[in-house]
């Protein structure tokens, strides 16, 4: 009865021991502290759908963060980022794949201090039984389609026509005109 | 024996993935980039919050990574809804980039992270946090050079 009670106990106590699923990643390194290789084998979800029971057609349709369950030990991991160095998340490299089971290749990125635990820089994607790789890298694809009128040169993030009203409104730094025209004086 | 073989069982089965019942909270804290902050692509955490990094945040935002609410204690909630709305793309998020709120929500919580669905903005406190003072622009590209 001791042994049971004390096994018991042990099993209660023993924090979930973080699974290694670096075998076989050839995920580029970005070069982060907490930077971890990591393919696997998932489903695509709708994360509020996963959580909540709130669940519209097609995860969202791209309005709503989308997530991992990973097919080894059920564990959802969220993919903040796709593999582009271009401040864009993964939601448009999940999407076309709602509902379905998929291999990802990417990095998961760990530090206990700041609480990441189970976030995901998504690279690669592929349904199962597929046997080519997609690069998560149509979000800017996806971002031109949608906003024509921004078309021109350079980086999406400096032409988006939201970002631009914002910026427009309250500055660089949020802090209105006249705090941004006095640091910039002074920073320059 | 009963109690124990019960108690091994559930210390051995998975928690059901299935939707729970979450928990009303209210929090407050920074709306921030959890990519930014978890990664430390651009820096410490110290430097990727308020005004400093507040044009990355916008940009963030609206590339769709997701945002979450920064508490005074430092746990970050990843925020999943806001204004009604999902966190893509959401003008409201894009609205508080770098602000203190006070939020009124739903808490989830699974596999180490906690997950904020706000149901209410109770207060916009603005952004409180000055520290381009400290740190310039983060990055330092965040703010194009003025032309001669």
């Amino acid at each position: 009865m001791k042994v049971f009670m004390m096994g018991a106990a042990l099993c209660l106590a023993m924090p979930a021991v973080a699974q290694d699923f670096s075998a076989g990643s050839e995920a580029n390194s970005w070069g982060l502290a907490g930077e971890v290789p990591a393919r696997f084998d998932a489903t695509v979800v709708d994360i509020l759908c996963e959580l909540s029971g709130d669940c519209p057609e097609v995860c969202g349709g791209g309005a709503r963060q989308l997530g991992l369950v990973r097919s080894a030990d059920d564990v959802l991991v969220f993919p903040n980022k796709n593999g582009q160095p271009l401040f864009t998340g993964a939601v448009q490299e999940l999407l076309p794949y709602c509902g379905q089971e998929v291999e990802v290749d990417g990095l998961m990125i760990v530090d206990e201090a700041l609480g990441a635990q189970n976030i995901y820089q998504l690279q690669t994607i592929r349904a199962k039984g597929e046997s080519e790789w997609v690069k998560a890298n149509r979000w800017t694809q996806v971002w031109a389609e949608e906003n024509p009128e921004a078309a021109g040169e350079g980086e999406w993030f400096r032409r988006d026509p939201q970002v631009n009203a914002l910026i427009e409104k309250e500055g660089y730094l949020g802090l209105g005109l006249e705090v941004d025209e006095a640091f910039i004086a002074d920073w320059f | 024996m009963k109690r124990v073989a019960m108690a091994l069982a559930l210390a051995g089965a998975p928690l059901a993935a299935s939707a729970a019942e979450g928990a009303r909270v209210e929090v407050r804290g920074e709306i921030i980039d959890t990519w930014c902050y978890y990664s430390g692509v651009m820096g410490g955490p110290e430097a990727v919050v308020g005004s400093a990094h507040h044009t990355c945040a916008l940009w963030c935002s609206a590339g769709g990574i997701p945002v979450g609410l920064l508490a005074e204690d430092g746990t970050v909630y990843m925020v999943l809804k806001l204004g009604g709305q999902g966190t893509t793309g959401n003008p409201t998020q894009m609205r508080l980039a770098s602000h203190e709120v006070t939020a009124d929500g739903i808490l989830y919580e699974r596999d180490g992270l906690k997950y904020l669905i706000v149901e209410e903005v109770v207060t916009d406190h603005g952004i409180t946090n000055p520290n381009h003072e400290d740190f310039g622009p983060v990055p330092g590209f965040a703010i194009p050079e003025p032309q001669e």
